[in-house]
């Protein structure tokens, strides 16, 4: 067809269309005249019209019938690597497929020079094909390679060999602990043996300068013939980590934090082992470690896991902010133990042991002073040890605490229990779970807050907004409001500080009290409502993490925060720039942080409540 | 929230310098933009549970914000930035639909004509191809006219923001899409052979 007949065609249809049966037909009958085949084609150009919208043609967007494409595109590119029964790979021969890994496929293979069985992982290639990553991978390998140590599964070679890049490491016939643990309900001594080993991997591991990042049942691998501990995947941790990230963050740099719980398959409960700072992105070192295997500890003690929330924001709010729940409230162990453990779950690392030798030096000597084949009791309910304390108020004294725990323990089992829980009381620093109320409530603090949230589609609103009480993971292109309302008056101070940056000092954005919001006072009468922002939204940056809200109510006007609403003001939105006003309000916040507020979440709002005459709470807003 | 972008004033310049009429600065924005968006793309999918689709609009969008400096930009480099990651859309799904259609038949041992193709194996990515042909047909007699269907199938937007992006009304948008989809069924259907 000339262009010149397609506007022809085009100018006849366009009207024709919009005119029905008899009237169109006689106005293409006009218009065409005696040229039949223009006829002809326009008619048939409103036929398939007609077909068309009938049969939806092309009404969907080719991304949804696309995307499966790209999925099975790249299935296909994985399926690549897939090695045979028999088939030779370089000097190996396969003997069958293990499994299968994030990072890649498992094969049990031959080593034909020096016949040995051996573990052979072959990297899928999108790991492979980042060279940055490899880089590392290979470095970290070749360390780990050198370390020489019992419970460190033995690698044995790296290299390529068809474009495939693999890994040949130690086999171990055996399981991992987490199916062990799947079976078995562990004693004291097992638990014992087997974290004892962890830790002398962690020790040589630490030694050469490589922390594993990833302690969890599923990388300590039991062997079956003599019960020997092997800590798998030294150096690939980091890997794994990155892999997923590559899939789920923007920000190369940005950690596993978000990247567990988003990438499907990814061996989802990682983020259970993670400590505090991994679980913030924050620098981390040996003694992330040392978190992670206090969390395994607990686990293998109690059969459950410490820290463990709805949605894995939520377990990062415990990880961060909660105590777990006493050892000895959920099984009989000695008092030693639960010192242990809670010093390896220190929340701070500077509170931690530091070093993995440190903390095997005290479960050895626990070891040799326990009767060691006792049976670990769970206890069901909290609150039956919980009803013993009460009658235990003892005094706690520190130096000679080892000395008395021993001769209890040789005691009785339930004497030791009790003495636990003095030592739990006496040793932690951090304030009253928010489940117990204060003893004295005379004065109170009370806050609620609830979120709205608008989503946002091409730069514009989308579907109606919906308010929920507390955190949840945001999207880019959501943007939210916030809801502030108290039974009583007093001063409000919001302030966001930015998602943490280990390089950086953090950044404080005075949100509450502004020139535009409540004439820029802080006061707030009974029951007065503040939307933060009144009219629009607040929008995330594109920096992913997760920021603090502070809200911070307080009887009497703060000094402190009065002194920065000066920074509330539209050029710098509110961004506090003086570096001594910020190190005045991060004190501010840090110091009264420590004393956190008891909440209570319904459907619809959180309520806070704090003792005292000032409320202090960071409410984390985590975004993509 | 909102305080410190990352700097993204590159792209922001190409796109100025593109939508000021300057066809290298599309050159180089184009690997930059089909990268983002593929990235994107696979990461959607991997996300996304069994059951969603891909949001077209919130990828592009998604995008825009992570690529763009939105301080700098007026809003007709909005409009061009959807206009040329519908055109990058077309082209990765394309890219993907025809390494499928290869990967199919072994690997192009031997090629079949994708009329042949099509008639043994119904195949959404054969189906994707041969639209896509057909909208370079479209293209090449009235170049609008594809643009919408580009933007409006690829690029997942409605008819209000087609008209915001081609500056022309609402109507008109309709008009040429009527127009375009019956021309584009009549091919594919063979039902108005020339």
């Amino acid at each position: 067809m000339t262009p010149e007949r397609w506007q022809q065609v085009s100018r006849i249809f366009k009207s024709a269309i919009s005119l029905d049966g008899e009237a169109r037909a006689q106005y293409v009958a006009g218009q065409c005249g005696v040229d039949e085949s223009l006829r002809n084609e326009v008619e048939k150009l409103i036929e398939s019209h007609q077909r068309a919208s009938d049969e939806k043609f092309i009404e969907g967007v080719a991304a949804e019938d696309g995307a499966a494409l790209i999925i099975a595109d790249d299935k296909s590119g994985e399926q690549q690597s897939a090695l045979n029964k028999g088939q030779q790979f370089g000097s190996y021969v396969i003997l069958g497929a293990l499994g299968a890994g994030g990072m890649g496929e498992v094969y049990l293979a031959k080593d034909s020079r020096l016949d040995r069985t051996i573990a052979l992982k072959v990297l899928s290639p999108d790991v492979s094909s980042d060279k940055r990553r490899m880089q590392r991978f290979r470095q970290e390998a070749k360390v780990a390679s050198s370390l020489n140590q019992p419970n460190i599964l033995t690698i044995f070679e790296f290299g390529e060999v068809d474009g495939l890049t693999f890994l040949a490491t130690e086999y171990i016939d055996g399981q991992t602990l987490r199916d062990y643990l799947h079976g078995n309900r562990l004693k004291l001594g097992e638990i014992l043996d087997i974290t004892i080993q962890v830790l002398a991997a962690l020790d040589a591991a630490h030694e050469a300068h490589i922390v594993h990042r990833d302690i969890k049942p599923e990388n300590v691998m039991i062997r079956r013939r003599d019960h020997v501990v092997k800590v798998l995947d030294f150096g690939l941790a980091k890997l794994t980590e990155k892999r997923s990230s590559v899939l789920t963050d923007h920000d190369a740099d940005s950690e596993a934090a978000t990247a567990v719980k988003t990438a499907p398959g990814l061996m989802m409960g990682t983020i259970h082992y993670m400590s505090p700072e991994q679980a913030q992105s924050h620098a981390i070192d040996e003694r992330t470690d040392i978190w992670s295997t206090g969390v395994m500890v607990y686990e293998m003690v109690t059969g459950a896991i410490p820290f463990k929330g709805a949605t894995s924001s939520h377990t990062i709010v415990q990880i961060l902010e909660k105590d777990p729940v006493p050892l000895s409230q959920r099984a009989k162990v000695p008092a030693e133990l639960e010192r242990i453990v809670l010093k390896a779950m220190a929340k701070s690392p500077d509170d931690r042991y530091q070093t993995a030798k440190d903390m095997l030096i005290d479960l050895r000597s626990l070891k040799r002073h326990m009767d060691v084949d006792a049976e670990i009791l769970r206890t069901s309910s909290p609150t039956t040890a919980r009803a013993t304390v009460a009658t235990d108020e003892t005094p706690h004294q520190p130096d000679k605490s080892r000395v008395v725990i021993y001769a209890l323990i040789a005691m009785a089992v339930v004497t030791a229990a009790i003495f636990g829980i003095n030592i739990w009381r006496s040793s932690r620093t951090r304030t009253n779970p928010p489940t117990q109320p204060p003893a004295a409530p005379v004065v109170e603090r009370s806050l609620t807050y609830w979120i709205t949230v608008q989503k946002f589609r091409n730069g514009r609103p989308y579907q109606q907004p919906f308010t929920q009480p507390g955190e949840m993971i945001f999207e880019a292109d959501y943007q939210i409001r916030v809801n502030i309302r108290s039974p009583q008056s007093g001063y409000l101070y919001v302030l966001n500080e930015g998602p943490p940056d280990a390089s950086a000092q953090p950044e404080f954005v005075v949100v509450f009290p502004s020139s535009t919001a409540n004439n820029g006072s802080a006061f707030l009468a009974a029951e007065q409502l503040v939307q933060i922002p009144k009219q629009t939204w607040l929008e995330f940056d594109t920096q992913q993490g997760t920021e603090k809200l502070w809200l911070v109510f307080s009887e009497n006007a703060v000094p402190e925060l009065e002194a920065v609403k000066t920074f509330a003001n539209r050029e710098t939105r509110g961004l506090i720039t003086d570096p001594a006003q910020n190190k005045v309000v991060q004190n501010f916040l840090t110091t009264h942080s420590a004393t956190k507020p008891a909440y209570d979440r319904n459907a619809t709002l959180t309520t806070l409540k704090a003792p005292g005459k000032l409320l202090v709470y960071a409410v984390p807003l985590e975004h993509h | 929230m909102k305080k410190n972008p990352p700097p993204q004033h590159h792209i922001t310049q190409l796109l100025a310098e593109w939508s000021d009429g300057n066809q290298a600065a599309l050159d180089e924005l184009y690997p930059l933009v089909y990268d983002e968006l593929h990235r994107l793309a696979r990461r959607y999918m991997s996300r996304e549970r069994k059951g969603h689709t891909l949001q077209t609009t919130a990828l592009i969008n998604e995008a825009y914000v992570r690529l763009v400096d939105q301080r700098n930009v007026h809003w007709a480099n909005r409009s061009h930035f959807f206009a040329i990651s519908a055109q990058i859309m077309r082209r990765i799904l394309i890219d993907h639909a025809r390494r499928h259609a290869y990967a199919k038949r072994g690997g192009g041992a031997q090629q079949v004509s994708l009329e042949e193709a099509a008639a043994v194996t119904p195949d959404r990515s054969l189906e994707l191809i041969r639209l896509d042909e057909a909208i370079k047909s479209l293209s090449e007699m009235d170049p609008r006219r594809g643009q919408v269907v580009e933007l409006r199938y690829f690029g997942g937007l409605n008819n209000e923001e087609i008209a915001g992006v081609l500056n022309v009304s609402e109507n008109t948008v309709t008009r040429d899409w009527n127009m375009a989809r019956a021309w584009l069924y009549q091919q594919l259907t063979g039902s108005g052979a020339n």
